[in-house]
């Protein structure tokens, strides 16, 4: 018996969660896996690092290799409304001052119905330095909670590409930074599952950057939704937020980020560029860009767009000799691209960006 | 910030620690009994021999307002309010419907003289001939005392009434569009207000008339422990044409004192409402006791094709502000424009900003919000831009700025925007800076002195939202602006 009454689920009505759509979870939470195998060789990008597969949230040891990361009881908590559910045995990354992972981690979460929840922890120490991409495929409400903790001048860079059929992933990351640390994050939505990303990344010490974006791409009757919160606690850190979003069909995709300055965060920079393109007119964007600010000496500036694809930029592909279809292609592939150009490793940007040309092609 | 700069700052800011137009009038006056309940509401009612059908209006209000909560989704942190303990009707006891002005109570003649209304409405005021027209509504407390031009007004076919009086001089019309834009239970202060309003202005202008002169009310508060609800209805028929201007303040007092005010317009065809408001309730003092709590729904509702309504607000004034001047864009091609400047100092707390809801095809809106925080004040642009499904070709642009004076204060943008067209171009900028050294020194070297730079430069950041005001007005903002941030900046 789980009503989102019982699971605590958050509604409409409260602030946060305005745009999001959470109705399926309480079967979902019923349910059970079906278990089965699922072939998960096509969704290895084979970089040569540690490797896990999750298998319904439990970890498929004869398939993985774990390397430096430890499997077992994280000490992650959090109050969140989802990621509270995270609780028990998870992963954890720990590297000491100046090593680095062998190579990007690699980790694949199969859902084969039903609901799992799962905790995680990266955790750098000075200097340190590791790249994480996770892939989530198959079916059934997949829900995660990952602790980041950067030492002093760690960098960690984090992608994420949801791919699921059909379901529900939720991701909630909780990020602090210590002096000079870098995180950069970006979340590629682009399966048939509906998404809640939410995520609080704090600049504790002088000097942080990071970096949280993505793009959602939604269609039929999906609801992406992306809550972000940056949070500069100290000076002179930076911050950027590119989000891209493309709605089809009756899809809805959200982007609520923010940026909050405190008091003594003298010499922030934060940009937020969030953009939305609506392909049909039963589809829904909702933008929200946010600044809270507290200190006089900043520079803040968010833009945000909503619209379709310019007119004159596809008369002008058109007068060059392409398709109307082809062109409409072209650019929304740029649209979508820009947000995925942050990734750092080459294999992993060709994979997303092959994963959102996937998506455009099935859908324009 | 220099030492000398700090200085500066401190000594003006001692200077400046006065509200001008806090002064309280002893003027008699009649209250309804302290508190709230259902018999409050048939006084009210009865007070001013409304009709049945108000009653049970306001009663209807009444018992939904029980049942509501007080929102607390904005940036705002509002003290509990206890509602029995204030005055929900007062009234100078002189019979406020007077045929000259001359019988106007000499005292209150004398507050609108100090509150320093632009010359020509105190002439209007007073009763002299040949000065620049403004048609003036003078709201004291809870009833309003004075309307003028009646007369000129009626010969171009515009009524210009204080709504009590509309209640009962044409109930069909505020019958037909009264919380018709507002409905009483859109939210709590909106139920409160029709359940215990006690005045207000109506206007209607007919079909093709362009409303001869600026129409304006000056709302007062001035006697203690007293709310006050006023509810302003104005209807522009087809092809019509008004500006409105709107001005208010309040005696200084320790304890706090609620304002919950309803504005309501509607625009038909071609019509174009023109809607300014110069908001100047006492603060509350530098350390943030008393001061106005100031919760107004604005809504305009263009129904018409090719109506318009502009919104253009100064807020200077309250220790708390939340208000949502918005236009329901339901005409074909219709037109919503909002300018707002909000400035925030000592400890006040502004939570201001627009809703654009486009549902007409073609509908286009501007939105330009400029927001001066200093002190250890907080100021929040919170909008909504919503496009809905069969609104085409919709043009939205917003540009919000933040200026910050000073390093305690706070400066937020929330901006929602909801589209559900693709033809929609929708558009939003935000930027927060400060005054730079530069800039000041610039300004300085050229003679000004610290204050008078910052008032220069703050008035050229407000620039694109007051040269929208009526000339009077602007004048008076201009200053306005000048002297709420005085002391604010070194």
């Amino acid at each position: 018996m789980s009503s989102p009454a019982i699971l605590g689920l958050p509604s409409p009505r409260d602030e946060a969660w305005r745009w999001s759509d959470l109705s399926a979870l309480p079967a979902l939470a019923e349910a059970s896996p079906t278990g089965g195998v699922i072939d998960t060789s096509g969704f290895w990008l084979n970089l040569g690092g540690p490797r896990l597969l999750f298998v319904d949230g439990r970890l498929d040891a004869g398939l993985s290799d774990p390397g430096p990361i430890t499997c077992g009881a994280t000490g992650v908590a959090s109050a969140h409304a989802l990621a509270r559910l995270a609780t028990g045995d998870g992963w954890a990354l720990r590297l000491g001052a100046d090593h680095a992972a062998a190579g990007p981690v690699e980790i694949v979460h199969v859902a084969t119905g039903g609901a799992s929840h799962l905790p995680a922890l990266i955790e750098l120490a000075d200097d340190a330095q590791a790249s994480v991409v996770e892939t989530f495929v198959g079916d059934g409400w997949a829900n995660r909670l990952l602790s980041i903790r950067l030492g002093r001048s760690a960098r960690l860079m984090r992608s994420a590409r949801l791919l699921q059929a059909s379901g529900f992933v939720s991701l909630r990351d909780e990020a602090e930074l210590a002096e000079g640390a870098s995180l950069i994050a970006t979340v590629l939505g682009a399966g048939g599952q509906g998404t809640r990303i939410d995520a609080a990344v704090t600049l504790a010490a002088p000097g942080a950057f990071a970096e949280y974006g993505g793009a959602l791409l939604a269609r039929d009757d999906q609801r992406h939704d992306a809550a972000v919160a940056v949070r500069h606690a100290a000076p002179n850190g930076t911050s950027r937020q590119l989000w891209r979003a493309v709605a089809d069909d009756r899809a809805a995709a959200s982007i609520a980020a923010r940026v909050e300055v405190a008091r003594d965060a003298q010499k922030t920079d934060g940009e937020q560029s969030l953009r939305g393109l609506l392909l049909r007119r039963t589809a829904t964007i909702n933008l929200k860009p946010e600044l809270e600010i507290f200190a006089d000496d900043v520079k803040c500036a968010h833009g945000a767009t909503v619209g379709e694809l310019d007119a004159r930029a596809l008369f002008y592909l058109e007068s060059r000799g392409l398709p109307p279809a082809q062109a409409k292609a072209l650019l929304t592939r740029a649209f979508v691209a820009d947000a995925l150009g942050r990734i750092g490793e080459e294999a992993v940007r060709e994979a997303f960006a092959a994963d959102a040309e996937a998506w455009l092609e099935a859908t324009l | 910030m220099t030492d000398v700069r700090n200085r500066e700052a401190l000594d003006a800011a001692e200077k400046a620690s006065t509200y001008e137009w806090g002064f309280n009038s002893d003027i008699e006056q009649e209250f309804a009994p302290k508190g709230l309940n259902e018999d409050i509401v048939r006084f009210i009612s009865a007070k001013k021999n409304e009709p049945q059908w108000m009653l049970d209006w306001r009663l209807k209000a009444y018992r939904l307002w029980l049942t509501m909560e007080s929102p607390d989704w904005a940036k705002l942190n509002v003290p509990p309010i206890d509602y029995q303990d204030a005055y929900y009707y007062a009234a100078p006891k002189v019979k406020p419907m007077l045929d000259s002005l001359d019988e106007v109570d000499p005292e209150i003649l004398r507050v609108y003289e100090k509150l320093g209304i632009p010359i020509e409405e105190q002439k209007v005021l007073a009763g002299v001939e040949g000065s620049r027209k403004v048609a003036v509504d003078a709201v004291f407390d809870s009833v309003s005392v004075a309307t003028t031009f009646r007369a000129e007004l009626e010969r171009a076919g515009v009524i210009f009434r204080s709504i009590s009086e509309a209640v009962k001089e044409y109930p069909d019309l505020v019958r037909k569009w009264l919380g018709k834009v507002v409905p009483i239970q859109d939210n709590y202060f909106a139920a409160l207000n029709a359940a215990v309003f006690s005045d207000g202005t109506f206007v209607y202008i007919p079909e093709g008339v362009r409303c001869p002169m600026e129409l304006s009310t000056y709302f007062r508060i001035n006697a203690a422990n007293t709310g006050q609800f006023e509810r302003t209805l104005i209807v522009a028929d087809k092809g019509a044409y008004v500006s409105y201007l709107e001005g208010c303040t309040a005696p200084m007092r320790d304890e706090n004192q609620l304002h919950a005010a309803v504005v309501e317009l509607v625009a038909m065809d071609d019509a174009e409402i023109k809607y300014s408001t110069v908001q100047n309730w006492y603060p509350g003092n530098a350390e943030g006791l008393g001061g106005i709590y100031n919760f107004v729904t604005k809504r305009a509702l263009c129904s018409g094709r090719n109506s318009k309504v502009s919104w253009t607000q100064v807020e200077t004034g309250s220790a708390i502000t939340w208000k949502y001047p918005s236009c329901v864009l339901a005409g074909e091609n219709s037109v919503g424009e909002f300018y707002s400047v909000a400035v925030t100092n000592n400890r006040q707390q502004a939570d201001t900003g627009t809703k654009m809801i486009h549902l007409g095809k073609g509908s286009r809106s501007t939105i330009v919000s400029k927001g001066i925080s200093a002190g250890r004040s907080d100021n929040t642009y919170r909008g909504l831009v919503r496009v809905g499904p069969s609104a085409e070709n919709v043009r939205n642009h917003t540009q919000c700025d933040s200026l910050l004076l000073g390093a305690e204060c706070g400066a937020h943008t929330v901006p929602y925007i909801e589209v559900r067209n693709p033809s929609a171009q929708i558009e939003h900028e935000a930027t927060t800076s400060k005054i730079s050294d530069d800039q000041l020194f610039y300004a300085m070297q050229r003679g000004l002195n610290a204050e008078d730079a910052v008032a220069l430069i703050v008035n050229g950041f407000a620039k694109e939202v007051l040269q929208q005001l009526p000339m009077e007005f602007a004048v008076e903002a201009q200053k306005l602006l000048g002297i709420s941030l005085e002391g604010s900046v070194g």
